[in-house]
């Protein structure tokens, strides 16, 4: 029972981040690794901002729009030099800034472990006489995940805007002839998705320890979750995350030594998934694949 | 050039204002300074150590070397070692073996030292040690309680432990529980390694029946969800942890959120309620409370504390570190540094005035089990064993302090008995450096 509450907030943890992974694949059909490192570097100018007396609440709001602005500064500085060549290349870039924000974050707030508070209770509800592990913390977490899928998938469907990126990521020379600000879409697309990942990196933090490099298997557990459902579908990265999540906790918890083995199960998980459909979950049809 | 030396000595005593006359040096010697091995020329003494100054090792372990770097400082001050300066370089490993070798290697082969001391962790120098061993690098007082470092002398002539080796941990708190809380079922939280292992085997000499379950954690995993509901789920009341400080925290915390509220036995390595305490502080914003979720909590001790300032070697540490320190507060890990460094000058004084590396593992294989130093117990160092001290104490923690619950018990590894220590308090020297004589006069 218990195992099951924790693998369920864990996983809609793991959805958050995969999100912000769709997100930015769905914009620019590039995966970013340095999406963990941009969002553990708003989390502790969020830390910084509580440890100076800032409620939760302003310090959110503060690291999220500071995760816009990284993210756009990162796409126009870093990102668009390589854009348009191979797309192996921008990859390779979001590598070397993924080791290479996760130094500056040690270098500017040290390298320890530091507690992150979270918003809400991080005491189990009770039941009967037992508690469980279910705690108003996640509450607050599967509400903030919950919510910001709505708002993705109301973005892609629904609005110009998110219909001119998703053009642009599909087809710049195509979308530019129709008049869509190809560039401007892009850097909109890693600034929200850095907006998404930084929102994911506090929801993970909350009740938790950071560290520089707390979000390292995150983005290997987000990125299974994403590619589980499917890469470009938000529902898909929430179903994948909810799986994986579920499936680790089981491991970890009824497998002798399980907690060992939570890597490895990762990875076959995501072995099975691909050779049963290629596609993920909740691929959509292959055609449109670029 | 031996005037040029002494003159230094009496301008850096004058200096500090000290008054002893006899200060440094261990016994007489009387003859000249010689380089007598690598590492050591007629007025200096190279030595080398690793430590986790970066990563998720570097709390607490990275203010190790702070205290040791003091200690050498101060003791430089005062005439050092057979008025050779002590010439300390410590570098980052960031607590990843790979490193460790890269970092050893440069300390042995660029650097030169004389002796490696210290070096931190058990996966990180068990990297290390078949180099050093093979290099005939002395290789003191290593910073982890496995007992690979003095179980076998044979195979690692040259290797020794330093601080209680986990087994004998585990066999001391075993005792505790099955003389204290016969009735109790005890879990047990487990780090998956040799730290977990040994720990795990010293209990069980003691109380394999009243164990109702082992969970294990992967350091790097911090869901320690499963593991706790499995605790909780199998009716322990009483959770022995065999884990590290912020392990302690992530544990206190996943309890908190099940509601399990069992009796906590931390052992040494995950019991600094400074560090658990700043870990925890955060979360008071969330509605948890700060270190006092620890109130209650038992641990074992093999060094004095920071909790008891009344202590004579932590008052003596504390002068040491405010004239010599960065000017930060006194933690228990520097108190750790600045005490291994107080057995390093009684063996380097032990080796004698020009010793070989050799000389030096002679030095402390002879003598010693006989020094007095901060430790609880005495060190159980001979030709058969390089394994350090075997006591700890138990205490319980109490608002911010500990109370002993039980005095200092003696063992060693395998089946040996537990005793009592009934050896006497021991006392720092008047100027807080220790006075051996060589072990070959």
């Amino acid at each position: 029972m218990n195992v099951t509450l924790t693998g369920l907030t864990e996983g809609m943890v793991y959805a958050a981040f995969a999100l912000a992974l769709v997100l930015i694949w769905r914009s620019t059909r590039i995966v970013n690794f340095a999406q963990g490192s941009m969002a553990a570097a708003t989390a502790f100018i969020a830390l910084s901002l509580i440890q100076n007396g800032q409620s939760y609440w302003v310090a959110l709001i503060v690291a999220l729009a500071s995760g816009f602005v990284l993210g756009a500064v990162v796409e126009r500085v870093v990102i668009r030099p390589v854009e348009g060549g191979p797309e192996l290349n921008a990859v390779i870039v979001t590598l070397g800034l993924f080791v290479a924000i996760q130094a500056l974050i040690a270098i500017i707030w040290g390298s320890s472990f530091e507690s992150f508070p979270a918003p809400f209770g991080l005491e189990g509800f009770q039941v009967g006489d037992s508690r469980i592990a279910f705690t108003p913390n996640s509450v607050f977490v599967i509400g903030a995940v919950v919510v910001t899928m709505a708002l993705l998938i109301a973005l892609f469907r629904f609005t110009r805007v998110g219909l001119a990126m998703r053009a642009s990521a599909f087809g710049q020379e195509v979308a530019r002839l129709l008049g869509v600000k190809v560039g401007r879409m892009l850097t909109l697309g890693w600034a929200l998705a850095a907006v998404v990942g930084s929102l994911a990196g506090l929801l993970i933090a909350g009740g938790e320890f950071v560290y520089p490099a707390y979000m390292d298997s995150l983005i290997v557990f987000g990125f299974v979750a994403a590619v589980l459902g499917g890469l470009d579908s938000p529902v898909g990265a929430i179903v994948g995350g909810l799986i994986l999540g579920l499936a680790l906790s089981y491991v970890s918890g009824y497998v002798e030594r399980g907690s060992a083995l939570v890597n490895v199960s990762a990875l076959v998980i995501l072995m099975v998934v691909l050779l049963v459909r290629p596609g993920g979950l909740f691929a959509s049809s292959v055609a449109r694949r670029a | 050039m031996s005037l040029f030396a002494a003159a230094t000595v009496v301008s850096s005593v004058a200096a500090c204002g000290g008054g002893d006359d006899d200060s440094g040096g261990g016994g007489g010697g009387g003859g000249a300074n010689e380089a007598s091995d690598i590492g050591i020329t007629e007025d200096s003494i190279k030595l080398g150590a690793h430590y986790p100054l970066t990563g998720v090792a570097a709390p607490g372990y990275s203010e190790i070397p702070l205290g040791v770097d003091a200690y050498f400082d101060y003791v430089n001050e005062n005439g050092g070692v057979y008025d050779r300066q002590i010439d300390y370089i410590y570098r980052d490993d960031a607590y990843n073996p790979t490193n460790t070798s890269q970092v050893v290697n440069q300390l042995v082969l660029e650097d030169e030292v004389f002796a490696i001391v210290g070096g931190l962790g058990t996966p990180t120098h068990s990297a290390v040690l078949d180099f050093l061993n093979s290099e005939g690098v002395p290789d003191l007082f290593v910073s982890s309680g496995s007992l690979l470092w003095g179980d076998d002398p044979e195979t690692n002539p040259y290797t020794f432990g330093w601080q209680t080796d986990y087994m004998s941990e585990g066999k001391i708190i075993g005792q505790y529980i099955a003389e204290e809380f016969p009735d109790a079922k005890v879990g047990l939280f487990l780090q998956d390694d040799d730290f977990g292992e040994d720990g795990e085997a010293g209990v069980r000499e003691y109380i394999d029946d009243q164990i109702v379950a082992a969970v294990r954690y992967t350091p790097g995993n911090t869901n320690v969800g499963p593991q706790i509901a499995e605790l909780q789920a199998s009716g322990a009341d009483f959770v022995v942890g065999f884990n590290v400080p912020s392990y302690t925290a992530l544990s206190q915390l996943t309890a908190l959120q099940l509601g399990y509220d069992p009796q906590w036995f931390y052992s040494n390595v995950g019991s600094d309620t400074e560090l658990v305490g700043r870990l925890l502080a955060n979360f008071s914003q969330g509605a948890v409370g700060d270190a006092s979720v620890l109130d209650g909590m038992l641990t074992t001790d093999y060094l004095p504390t920071v909790d008891a300032p009344d202590d004579p070697w932590v008052q003596k540490f504390q002068e040491i570190w405010e004239s010599n320190g960065d000017g930060s507060d006194l933690t228990n890990y520097k108190l750790y540094g600045m005490s291994m460094a107080y057995t390093t000058i009684q063996a380097l004084q032990a080796a004698g005035q020009n010793p070989t590396r050799d000389d030096l593992v002679e030095a402390i294989e002879t003598v010693g089990a006989e020094w007095e130093g901060p430790l609880l117990a005495p060190f159980r160092y001979s030709e058969d064993s390089h394994m350090g001290t075997g006591g700890m104490s138990i205490s319980r923690l109490v608002g911010t302090t500990a109370e002993e619950v039980r005095p200092v018990m003696i063992t060693d590894i395998g089946d040996a008995e537990i005793e009592e220590w009934d050896g006497e308090e021991t006392a720092p020297p008047e100027n807080g450096i220790p006075d051996e004589p060589a072990f070959n006069e």
